[in-house]
């Protein structure tokens, strides 16, 4: 008799007791209303965090962006005011010299009143090293005539003496201008490109100055050499006045910083026209330090490093600090320019891609854009805003007189714009974490609350189940006079009566049961023994089934031919390959050995396994005997093998019948018969045959009398062509994504290698084929055939 | 009726029988059921017949022996006519059908 295991538990363990269960209960329900409730306001203080974070964003943006952007706008209007200012000055002596000219009696009669006065009378020297002439010093101004102006002799020519003396009134204007308004550094008067004399306010070695700095500019005339392109515009400028790019004379030279001083430093020339406005008369010029525009700007502050600059339309910076400039990734390029060296400074070229991205703002407009720059190896996000000044016409060596716009530039960090933005939302995050925590802790307070308070009241509601469970656990260990006491009358109590009186009951029946356990454990001991003798005996029976598939599968290997056997046979190399797709492959070869040649047969059974096996077996045993008998006519061969098959098929009942091919080698000649698939021949030279057998045959076993439909070809197969023979189970290989192998990628690996040994052949093909199956199911037998003429 | 599997579909509207897909059972009995439809559609003398192939992509050796074995039950009603239709892009096809009109004159081979 086997044990039957019963052992129900006879009191409910910690862990699943009623009780236990009761206050997991009533703790779940409480932790899972104040976890939603948590939850629910945990989503909101989210929420409103995100909110308020957002809206305070919003309105941050909105005001820093105003403010700049006024900003940026007033100290245009600043800058703006400070160039007016210099040009009403440039304008003032322009108005005097013009007066002058436009009135030639009023202008001689002033310099000659003035020639008579000590101070203006401009006694000139001639160096006849230099070839100039020039006035002595403590004289108001310097006035220079070039050699081009002179005679061999270091005299004036006429009219050019005359305008000397004309230009004496110069003397009484400028010194007082020079004193006023913005610091100067000279104003000078240039006349006409007939005699370019240069008059400079306050005295100089002006021509000494210029041989040092500019060798040749004696010997060429002042406005070409100096300023080319200049003179021709202003005359083009009184044909049509709408050519000037801004509606105002005053041309102003690119800004540049003075080498020795390291002042920003601007040149305005204005053109002066003769009496008939038909052509240049010459041009007053003042050299202006920007001293205070380069205040003005280096005075921007904003937030705590926020900072100004002024750039060129082209991106040249001209006014910006050290530290600041190397913020923007401003580097120095050398640039040469007319009349002085200075360095170039390009946003454009800016070492990071932000800031050489940057674009220029339209006249008039405000620019604000977010970059990111490199600082001490950190992202830094900067706020970048661009302003444009008023435009002026400036000359630049290789451009002419073309409009220019400064541009007024305001750099911000980031961080400061947003430094508020930042510390409101620490502090809601702050505000977050403390409410989250507060949450948290009331969530676990109440849990263990509940917890405490559901510990006593369990024990009351189920001190009667606990009595109950007590009663059922010693029944089940087999004392069956256990009773419960009954109290009240509420369920439990109902339980308890129904409990004793099955005790009662379980009492009278415990004998009788017993008697009857021991007689059907007999019966199942007995049933299970038959089983066992059952399982031993398939187990033997599976043994003997593998057996014997073993064994056909041996004698179909066995019935290959051998490789002795396919050595002895003249001319051909021959290489077989048979893998079947089950233990017994219904694929069929033979290579029969012929005097002075030999029969080589493939073919498929429909089918494989121990069916189609036996079937093979049998067109091999027939094949042979036919050979033996000398059945040599290749029709005959088939027509008796078929009708033999027909036969043997019919007798077993069996469903199948094969295709089935032959070749008959002798003398260089191959005799192809029986309908299979195609045969492959690739000659000497590479050349592929297609044979196709549709028509030489028909499937064999299908049909008593086929033949009327057998037939031959014969073909040369000489040395160093290739033949190949082979069953579907090649062409219709199926790769891991369902594509067949197909005879095109078969001809092509023979195609290959056709020069090697038959073995060598048919070794690539097989490679080939399972490289294309890769991890796909084999559904056929694999079987080729490779000939090779020796 | 009808056979309707994931790999293949066979069903006959009338004397017509479709084959869809790719037939690869494994041996005779495997083929029952459609040899069963195909001789059902016989039975109810049918005033022709039509085996259409054109969807039927792959076909092994052993579902060949059914067409082979049904035409030569064919050849039992030479007044019945019958029909193959085929596809000439599916390569199988034109290499074995016709030997089922070489087992049966009275087998309209039509390979489109």
């Amino acid at each position: 008799m086997t044990d039957i295991p019963i052992s129900p538990p006879l009191k409910g363990s910690l862990l699943t007791s009623f009780r236990t269960k009761f206050i997991a209960l009533l703790g779940g329900a409480v932790l899972a209303s104040l976890l939603l409730g948590g939850v629910v306001a945990l989503w909101n203080v989210a929420k409103l965090s995100r909110d308020a974070s957002t809206e305070i964003e919003t309105g941050l943006t909105k005001a820093s962006e105003g403010f700049l952007e006024s900003y940026i706008d007033m100290t245009a209007q600043r800058a703006d005011l400070m160039f007016a200012r210099t040009f009403d000055q440039v304008n003032m002596l322009a108005n005097f010299t013009q007066r002058l000219v436009d009135d030639p009696k009023l202008g001689r009669d002033l310099g000659a009143l003035l020639n008579d006065n000590t101070g203006f009378q401009d006694s000139m020297v001639y160096d006849a090293q230099t070839r100039w002439l020039q006035n002595r010093s403590g004289e108001p101004s310097v006035i220079s005539v070039w050699s081009y102006l002179l005679d061999g002799n270091g005299k004036m020519r006429a009219d050019v003496e005359q305008a000397v003396r004309d230009s004496t009134s110069f003397d009484l204007v400028a010194p007082s201008l020079m004193e006023t308004g913005q610091s100067k550094l000279q104003m000078y008067y240039v006349g006409p490109k007939e005699r370019p004399i240069m008059r400079t306010v306050p005295y100089s070695d002006q021509a000494q100055n210029f041989d040092k700095l500019y060798p040749g500019h004696n010997d060429k005339n002042w406005w070409d050499f100096f300023f080319p392109g200049v003179y021709e515009a202003w005359q083009q400028w009184l044909k049509d006045p709408a050519s000037r790019p801004v509606a105002n004379d005053i041309t102003v030279l690119a800004p540049y910083v003075d080498a020795i001083t390291g002042q920003l430093i601007v040149s305005y020339f204005q053109p002066i026209y003769n009496k008939s406005r038909s052509d240049v008369a010459g041009m007053v010029g003042v050299d202006i330090t920007l001293d205070q525009l380069t205040q003005l700007v280096q005075g921007v502050k904003i937030a705590d490093t926020g900072f100004a600059f002024l750039a060129q339309q082209n991106g040249n910076v001209l006014t910006v600090k050290g530290e600041d400039e190397k913020l923007l990734g401003l580097t120095e390029v050398s640039a040469a320019g007319t009349g002085v060296t200075s360095n170039e400074r390009s946003l454009f070229k800016s070492s990071f891609p932000d800031i050489a991205n940057l674009r220029m703002p339209r006249p008039g407009a405000t620019t604000i854009s977010k970059v990111t720059v490199q600082k001490d190896g950190n992202p830094v996000g900067l706020l970048v805003v661009m302003h444009p000044l008023q435009p002026i016409n400036m000359w630049q060596a290789n451009g002419g007189i073309g409009a220019e716009n400064l541009m007024l530039g305001f750099v911000v960090p980031e961080s400061e714009v947003y430094a508020s933005l930042y510390g409101a939302q620490k502090q809601i995050d702050t505000a977050t974490n403390r409410i989250v925590k507060g949450i948290l802790a009331s969530v676990l307070g109440f849990l263990a609350l509940v917890m405490l308070l559901s510990i006593p009241l369990s024990r009351r509601f189920t001190a009667g189940l606990v009595g109950l469970a007590d009663a059922a656990g010693r029944l089940t260990k087999g004392d069956y006079d256990v009773r419960v006491p009954v109290k009240g009358r509420d369920e439990v109590a109902l339980v308890g009566t129904a409990f004793n009186s099955l005790a009662r009951e379980i009492r009278d029946h415990t004998e009788m049961l017993e008697h009857r356990v021991s007689e059907r454990t007999g019966q199942l001991a007995s049933a299970n023994d038959e089983i066992q003798r059952l399982y031993d005996k398939m187990k033997d029976e599976n043994l003997r089934l593998g057996a014997e598939l073993d064994v056909a599968r041996k004698i179909q290997m066995m019935v290959m031919p051998t490789q002795s056997e396919l050595e002895r046979i003249p001319d051909l190399d021959i290489a077989g390959f048979a893998e079947p797709a089950d233990e017994v492959g219904g694929d069929y070869y033979d290579v029969l050995y012929v005097p002075g040649g030999a029969k080589i047969g493939i073919g498929d059974v429909t089918g494989h396994g121990v069916e189609s096996g036996v079937l093979m077996l049998m067109v091999q045993s027939v094949s042979r005997a036919l050979y033996e008998r000398g059945v040599t006519d290749p029709r005959e061969f088939l027509d008796v093998l078929n009708r033999s098959i027909f036969k043997n098929v019919e007798r077993t009942r069996s469903d199948r019948h094969l295709s089935l091919a032959f070749v008959d080698y002798a003398d260089d000649q191959a005799t192809i018969s029986g309908q299979h698939e195609e045969v492959i021949i690739v000659r000497k030279d590479g050349e592929v045959e297609r044979l196709d057998t549709m028509d030489l045959g028909f499937p064999i076993g299908l049909e008593e009398n086929i033949h009327d439909f057998l037939a031959s070809v014969t073909v040369p197969f000489t040395q160093g062509d290739t033949m190949v023979l082979f069953t579907d189970g090649i062409t219709e290989a199926e790769s891991e994504d369902g594509k067949l192998y197909g005879i095109s990628n078969l001809i092509a690996s023979v195609k290959r290698v056709h020069a090697g040994t038959a073995g060598a052949i048919a070794d690539t093909i097989i490679a080939d084929v399972r490289a294309h199956i890769g991890k796909q199911k084999v559904h056929d037998d694999i079987t080729l055939v490779v000939l090779k003429h020796r | 009726m009808e056979i309707k599997t994931g790999e293949y579909n066979v069903w006959n509207e009338g004397s017509i029988i479709h084959y869809e897909g790719t037939l690869r059972l494994s041996g005779t009995d495997a083929y029952q059921p459609i040899l069963d439809l195909m001789q059902k559609v016989l039975a109810d003398k049918p005033e022709n017949i039509v085996l259409d192939l054109t969807q039927l992509e792959f076909l092994n050796s052993s579902g060949i022996n059914l067409l082979a074995k049904f035409t030569i039950e064919l050849r039992k009603h030479p007044d019945l006519p019958v029909k193959v239709l085929g596809s000439t892009k599916i390569p199988w096809q034109s290499k074995s059908l016709p030997n089922l009109q070489k087992l049966h004159k009275g087998v309209e081979l039509v390979i489109v």
